[in-house]
């Protein structure tokens, strides 16, 4: 053991002098925040597991992306978690008629280059993802018609359609308004090079693939911001990400592996926060043709083999839900009867398959991402025993996730495939849009009437408590039918330092200003 | 230098199939359509976008495109980023060579004493022990390595940063990481090079001349075992490119080689094109200066 530390100091004092003088200058810079924590205790440093893909807030999809652009920009109205839809930059809101949405703009909002924000620039923004189908949220708010300017401070969206999401639609992703005479001006190169929102904190640097520098916004319109500098570190591997927070490099570090939970929590300096994400686990089959899952029977057998509970405990080291449904609480429509449950019987299961002529056990093939989520592989092949417990022996294809999205976008799988759904719109409609009739074909093949009929109704239903039924009502049918079997909602989990209070959020975005200095 | 001239034009017909093999295996292994797109997407959706990226073309229409445009020095936009993807690459690239430079550095610095030592004390306790740190150096993944080198020297230590780019003390560990494997394959090569040597008649001569040691051993011997070394040094550019894709992404380092392995996640086709393509010129310029190097180290090479 003494030999090796001599060796463990001759390879110190060997790299010491390599690096010369230089080496004890980044030394202290590498590890700043220890030494600086009390002359420059407003910087937060953050540390992703990936860079922000984008500043263009149209064409990206990307939840850790948004989680940043929530900083620069502002929405018309926020999503509360406990209060519902507040003001944003929109002071208030009624919606006259089916189609139509008033809108009322706070005054006096300035962007960062100091224009002021005026009903032109939400005309501008909404209307340019709403009408070009080249734009990855297009999707979204294809639904928007026209936004029509009225005065300065008050503009009216309509809608081809009831649309009783639209709240929902215009507090996400694609929402945070953009400085249309900016961007007009200047170009979308220069918008993108200098990003230019309303938000607390202004665009400073970015380092692609390495960091991204924010500064506090003086003239921001809501409270002072808190921070003067926020640094978001792109860190991909998980290890190196944990390292950073456990010798002070980061504040805050991002999607921590189940593994890493004891490292950072026996540390004296750090601690894991987790709270839900929206984002479910859940398997998808074949409903009908030729497959052994066309029968309810064999379907339901695979539910009732599962323990989720076993799953979560053992590889996720607790960190999710069991639920039975996609549409977890805190979405609009969620049925919380079919959350925090499971029906996991494996005698029944076999007298099912029986039933189902399947006395000597079933073949099926599934398909599964590796890498993509949260411990997916382990999941899988835990689950895959299970299923092999009560007679069906599952033939089990694991994929990386480029290679598994291009079957997936065709439909080409089999009986079963592995999945992991988010939800940005915080609504039903978003959860179970792909077992509607047109979506599901050559995927689920889902057909049924009264399902359909709720969701479609649904979708333009402008009666709240209707709609609510509505969605409850399908949820508890889905979870009959089994076209999807949801398994467990994960959580996401943070590493934070001691000196920062952080709540996550269940959107896994990042306010900044919600994080404090103990 | 007709001889360099001839060998610059040879590498044209190897751009070329580089390029056409990426080109392919871009769009056979995935479609970035279904990568980017969100899963409530309709069928039109995506076909609408498809086209908008340029997707729905016949491939070998495709192809010719891109040709003329690389031509042209276009290298097409980056899904991703949507912006040049040429330009993306090229950004990274200095911070791809700083590392690559400085792990040479340091594998030559390690590896030319352990190689010269190793062989004149042939067979000796020290010859044993540098042989076997070098089988060990070479065994170990490089990112394994990075990931002790870290929890080491920066967890326990906290000599060194974690991670990140921007001072010479946050190279070193990705350089040790990436360089060990190197050093150790050199130090091997240098001691078998400097055995031969040593055997040979010009080297009694010199010894019979009463020639000191040291003279002999670095003078005499190590020039001529420096050929080898040369071409071996050449060939791991390859190498060094290989482990850079690792390296960067354990340390967070932002080079080509992070770069290239998300756009290959992402099937960010321009991206992944464009960064072969300027890696493939790297190997090939490498292997252009090794050849002029050993005429500076054996003039008795000619290239006709």
């Amino acid at each position: 053991m003494k030999f090796f530390r001599y060796i463990l100091l001759l390879i110190v004092l060997l790299l010491a002098a390599c690096s010369g003088g230089n080496d004890e200058e980044g030394a202290e810079e590498g590890t700043s925040n220890d030494s600086s924590d009390g002359a420059s205790d407003e910087v937060l440093t953050i540390g992703n597991s990936n860079d922000i893909v984008s500043f263009d807030i149209h064409d990206h999809n990307n939840t850790s992306t948004e989680a940043v652009h929530v900083n620069m920009f502002n929405y018309l109205v926020k999503n509360d978690p406990d209060e519902g839809f507040i003001p944003d930059l929109a002071e208030s809101w009624e919606n006259v008629d089916e189609t139509k949405w008033e809108f009322k703009l706070k005054e006096g909002v300035k962007f960062h280059n100091g224009d002021e924000l005026t009903a032109e620039d939400v005309k501008f923004t909404l209307e340019r993802v709403a009408n070009d189908s080249a734009l990855l949220e297009y999707g979204a708010y294809r639904q928007i018609e026209e936004v029509e300017v009225v005065s300065d401070y008050e503009f009216v969206i309509h809608t081809y359609e009831p649309e009783p999401a639209l709240l929902n639609r215009v507090s996400r992703i694609g929402s945070g308004i953009l400085p249309k005479n900016y961007i007009e001006t200047e170009g979308w190169d220069v918008f993108l090079e200098n990003p230019v929102g309303t938000g607390p904190y202004q665009f400073e640097e970015w380092q692609k693939d390495s960091q991204l520098t924010l500064t506090r916004f003086d003239d921001y319109f809501g409270d002072e911001p808190k921070w003067s500098q926020v640094e978001f570190r792109a860190i991909p591997e998980n290890s190196t990400r944990v390292s950073e927070l456990l010798t002070g490099g980061i504040d805050l570090a991002v999607n921590i592996p189940p593994d890493d939970i004891e490292r950072i929590e026996s540390s004296e300096d750090t601690t894991v926060m987790s709270a839900p994400s929206q984002r479910v686990m859940l398997f998808v089959l074949r409903t009908q043709g030729d497959y052994p899952t066309a029968d309810p029977k064999v379907r339901e057998a695979i539910e009732l083999a599962i323990d989720k509970e076993a799953i979560i405990e053992s590889v996720l080291e607790g960190h999710a839900v069991p639920t039975r449904t996609r549409v977890t609480p805190g979405n609009f429509g969620a049925n919380e009867e079919l959350y925090d449950t499971q029906l996991y019987d494996p005698e029944r299961a076999r007298e099912l398959l029986e039933e189902a002529g399947y006395a000597d056990g079933v073949n099926i093939k599934l398909s599964s991402p590796s890498g993509r989520y949260l411990k997916d592989r382990e999941s899988v092949e835990l689950m895959v025993a299970m299923l092999q417990e009560v007679g069906i022996n599952a033939d089990v294809e694991f994929l990386e996730w480029s290679a598994f999205s291009t079957p997936y976008s065709n439909k080409e799988f089999e009986d079963v495939f592995f999945i992991a759904y988010g939800n940005s719109m915080f609504d039903g409609s978003q959860a179970l849009q792909r077992l509607e009739l047109e979506m599901a074909a050559g995927e689920t093949d889902y057909d049924n009437p009264e399902v359909e009929e709720l969701l479609s109704e649904a979708m333009n239903n402008m009666d709240e408590d209707s709609r609510l039924e509505q969605y409850q009502k399908a949820q508890e049918i889905i979870s009959e039918d089994r076209p999807i079997i949801p398994l467990f909602q994960v959580e996401s989990i943070y590493g934070v330092n001691d000196r920062i209070n952080f709540e996550p959020e269940l959107s896994e975005m990042l306010y900044v200003d919600d994080i404090t200095i103990k | 230098m007709k001889y360099f001239f001839l060998n610059v034009i040879k590498t044209v017909p190897v751009l070329i199939l580089i390029t056409l093999i990426v080109f392919i295996l871009v769009r056979v292994t995935g479609d970035p359509v279904a990568l980017m797109i969100s899963e409530n997407a309709t069928e039109q959706e995506k076909a609408e976008l498809r086209e908008a990226l340029g997707l729905n073309d016949n491939l070998i229409v495709q192809y010719i495109n891109y040709m003329g445009s690389i031509i042209q020095g276009d290298f097409g936009e980056s899904f991703r980023y949507n912006t040049d993807a040429l330009t993306l690459v090229l950004d990274r690239l200095p911070a791809s060579i700083e590392l690559a430079i400085v792990s040479m550095i340091l594998a030559t610095i390690v590896s030319v004493p352990l190689g010269i030592l190793s062989a004149i004390k042939r067979n000796s306790l020290l010859d044993l022990f540098i042989t076997g740190i070098s089988v060990v150096g070479k065994a170990m993944p490089n990112f394994w390595l990075g990931i002790m080198l870290i929890l080491v020297f920066s967890v326990m230590l906290s000599l060194l940063p974690v991670s990140g780019s921007g001072t010479l003390a946050h190279t070193i560990l990705p350089a040790v990481a990436l360089g060990t494997g190197i050093a150790a394959e050199m130090t091997r090569l240098i001691r078998s090079s400097m055995l031969e040597i040593l055997g040979q008649d010009f080297i009694r001569t010199a010894r019979s001349k009463g020639l000191f040691e040291a003279v002999v051993v670095n003078v005499h011997a190590f020039r001529n075992a420096l050929i080898p070394v040369v071409t071996i040094m050449a060939l791991q550019t390859s190498t060094l490119i290989g482990g850079t894709l690792i390296t960067e992404t354990v340390f967070a380092w932002p080079g080509v080689g992070q770069l290239l392995i998300q756009a290959v996640n992402l099937r960010d086709m321009a991206v992944v094109q464009a960064a072969v393509f300027i890696i493939a010129i790297a190997v090939i310029v490498s292997n252009l200066l090794a050849d002029l190097i050993y005429r500076l180290l054996d003039p008795r090479i000619k290239y006709d």
